[in-house]
């Protein structure tokens, strides 16, 4: 079946008749077209810029992907179960600012070490389950629609948002949290490049080698099926969009340090950005197909694209033509490996 | 999966059940309406000022037009998420093609108007041919289509312009469109009121609006009857396109220039909203324009009396969000009571 399905080898709809031989080169074609065509990208702009293939740069590229790729993470899991989530971005600013409170409580800049750090994770992360709790039982067991449920509490989440801030930015990060977040490394890497891989390393263990995982794929694939198989769906949901919005929470606190400020509208376009990602990268909208490979190689394509525009000055308002078309282009695709299988 | 095409009761409980059914769906929104009506009344001696008034009749209007377009695209079962962005591109080319119309010719402002009106129409056609097509020949996912030409479309807007408000339209169109009233009333408010009994006439009376119905019943059983998907579903699309592109024109008309920044996410939203509220089932297949146009003027409403309240503009999102969800889940919940029985 999949073909970018790389983070779900055991999926029982991949398996194939033996017989297909013919389809194996392309299979590998299939495969190898989104890395080619990033590479195809860079090479591309390295053309026209010199300065785009410097280490500087393609580091600064890999550590822009990095936060794009955790909410493109965090955005196909619950797709994967035929889900969405609007209320991703609006998730963001409110972590941003619940994290960036919970430190001015303890605080603020003056106060350092470890405790400051855990009392904005755990401020954030506290608003992010909630929601994903709310998305989670609205979908499940009222049977809202993810779309109208996640669109109700993107709105609810925004109100949150901009009310507990005042609608101003929340100063008082404390230098120890910063330093976790965005200025420390690791073995001479960023620390945005290091959580993200770590986050992409467990999450592709849980979702390709756990049962919690194994369901979310056959969720996706066929509900009816999955509740048959005696599978808890409705508990599974909830734990997908509490999962989304953790994974949302995290990459909001990985901002939120590298901004300097608890943002109330840092989240802007992130829900239809990390959308954009993960569907670009191959996750499908009808479920069950996609996984971690594929939403980082999202997360890198779009960032590569619109980090290569800026340098060759293309104008703001083009790029946004550019994403759009690269969204449709994304789904045609898709559209076309489903036909030809 | 239920379908409005409307079956004959099987016997005398299902039919009470009908009524109540129907009872609880169309009931509960003028109920609600009135609520706000009277409470708001009470509380601020402004809102039932006739200023007041007329500001909420025509702004009920040019959000229930668009939502007229949207649930009939939702009825199909799709969705269209570049409603907002259309308003915005349709304000800018209706006005940029007024004004150099103007200084080219001249002449006669009704031959300009015209013209500037055609091209905005055009404009919104374009964009919901561009969708239709998408989602008919290439069948990908509506939401996704139309959150690239969002981008796109909003994109384009703000290309043409620069973010610039466009000026130079003639003077006579502004104050006939935007500013005249009849017997007391804003034209744009006799234009909402006409299309959305044309379109609730369309629904029940013609092939369109039942084929409509059908295609989102049970697209696999149109088929079989006969019902041409593709040329129905571009239909839908269009319409959606060319009545937001109408609102745009109509906006335009009354701030007197052609703004990139007219429509955009929140009308997007509402007119979602608006269309969820008033019962439009995002499954498709279910659905009244009337009843939509009616939730239209319940959310305008809302706004409206949360400002006069003086309720702080940033919690009012929550309200929104909140009611939409009740609102979807009370929904579902009947219709399962229905179905289980």
């Amino acid at each position: 079946m999949s073909d970018v399905n790389l983070a779900a080898p055991a999926d029982p709809s991949t398996v194939k008749a033996p017989d297909e031989k013919r389809s194996l080169g392309t299979e590998w074609l299939r495969q190898l077209a989104l890395p080619i065509a990033v590479l195809l990208l860079l090479g591309g702009f390295g053309l026209a810029d010199q300065r785009i293939l410097s280490t500087y740069n393609l580091l600064n590229i890999a550590q822009q992907t990095s936060y794009l790729a955790l909410f493109a993470m965090a955005q196909m899991v619950v797709i994967l179960t035929r889900g969405f989530d609007l209320s991703l971005g609006p998730t963001v600013s409110m972590v941003s600012v619940g994290a960036a409170l919970s430190m001015a409580a303890m605080g603020g800049a003056d106060a350092n070490g470890l405790l400051v750090v855990v009392a904005a994770i755990l401020g954030g992360f506290a608003l992010a389950g909630l929601c994903g709790l709310f998305n989670g039982i609205v979908v499940a067991f009222l049977g809202v629609s993810p779309l109208v449920a996640t669109l109700g509490s993107m709105n609810i989440t925004l109100g949150v948002a901009t009310t507990i801030s005042g609608g101003r930015p929340v100063q008082g990060i404390a230098s120890s949290f910063a330093s976790f977040f965005y200025t420390g490394t690791v073995f001479g890497l960023p620390a945005p490049i290091v959580i993200a891989l770590v986050v992409g390393l467990v999450l592709y263990v849980v979702l390709s080698r756990t049962v919690f995982g194994r369901s979310l794929y056959i969720i996706g694939t066929n509900p009816q099926a999955a509740a048959v198989a005696g599978i808890p769906v409705k508990r599974l949901l909830v734990y997908a969009y509490m999962l989304c919005s953790g994974l949302a929470a995290l990459g909001a606190l990985m901002m939120t340090a590298r901004t300097g400020s608890g943002q109330p509208n840092l989240g802007g376009t992130l829900s239809l950005q990390s959308i954009a990602a993960a569907v670009v990268g191959g996750t499908s909208l009808a479920g069950g197909r996609g996984g971690v490979g594929s939403a980082v190689l999202g997360a890198l394509f779009i960032t590569i694209l619109s980090n290569g525009m800026n340098l060759t000055r293309i104008d703001g308002y083009v790029q946004m033509i550019v994403l759009g078309a690269i969204v449709i282009l994304g789904v045609v695709i898709d559209r076309l490996r489903l036909e030809t299988r | 999966m239920s379908s409005t095409v409307a079956l004959p009761a099987h016997n005398t409980s299902s039919a009470s059940r009908d009524i109540l059914h129907s009872l609880l769906r169309v009931g509960l929104l003028p109920l609600l309406l009135l609520i706000v009506v009277v409470g708001t009344s009470l509380m601020s001696p402004y809102f039932l000022g006739w200023l007041n008034v007329l500001n909420i009749l025509r702004m009920a209007s040019f959000l229930a037009i668009i939502a007229c377009g949207q649930a009939l695209v939702i009825i199909a079962g799709g969705f269209d998420l570049s409603v907002g962005a259309v308003v915005a591109l349709s304000s800018v080319v209706t006005a940029k093609v007024m004004a150099a119309l103007s200084t080219a010719l001249g002449g006669p402002e009704l031959l300009v108007a015209v013209l500037g009106v055609l091209a905005g129409l055009g404009s919104g056609f374009a964009i919901g041919l561009f969708n239709g097509l998408c989602v008919s020949r290439l069948k990908v996912s509506g939401f996704v289509v139309t959150l690239g030409t969002m981008s796109a479309t909003a994109g384009i807007g703000l290309l043409l312009t620069n973010g610039i408000p466009v000026y130079g339209m003639p003077n006579s169109f502004v104050k006939a469109i935007g500013r005249s009233q009849v017997l007391g009333f804003p034209i744009a408010i006799y234009i909402g009121l006409a299309i959305v009994m044309v379109i609730a006439f369309v629904q029940r009376r013609t092939l369109f609006g039942r084929y409509v119905y059908a295609i989102g019943g049970n697209q696999e059983a149109a088929v079989v009857s006969g019902v041409s998907i593709r040329r129905h579903l571009v239909g839908t699309y269009v319409l959606s396109g060319v009545l937001a592109a109408l609102v745009g024109i109509l906006l335009t008309a009354l701030v007197g220039s052609g703004q990139a920044t007219l429509g955009g996410d929140t009308m997007m939203l509402q007119s979602i909203a608006a269309a969820v509220i008033g019962g439009v089932s995002l499954r498709g297949g279910i659905g009244r324009v009337e009843v939509v146009a009616v939730a239209a003027l319940f959310l305008t409403i809302l706004s409206n009396a949360l400002n006069l309240l003086h309720v702080d503009s940033r919690l009012q999102p929550i309200f929104l969000g909140l009611i939409m969800v009740v609102a979807v889940a009370l929904d579902e919940f009947s219709r399962r009571r229905m179905s289980s029985v």
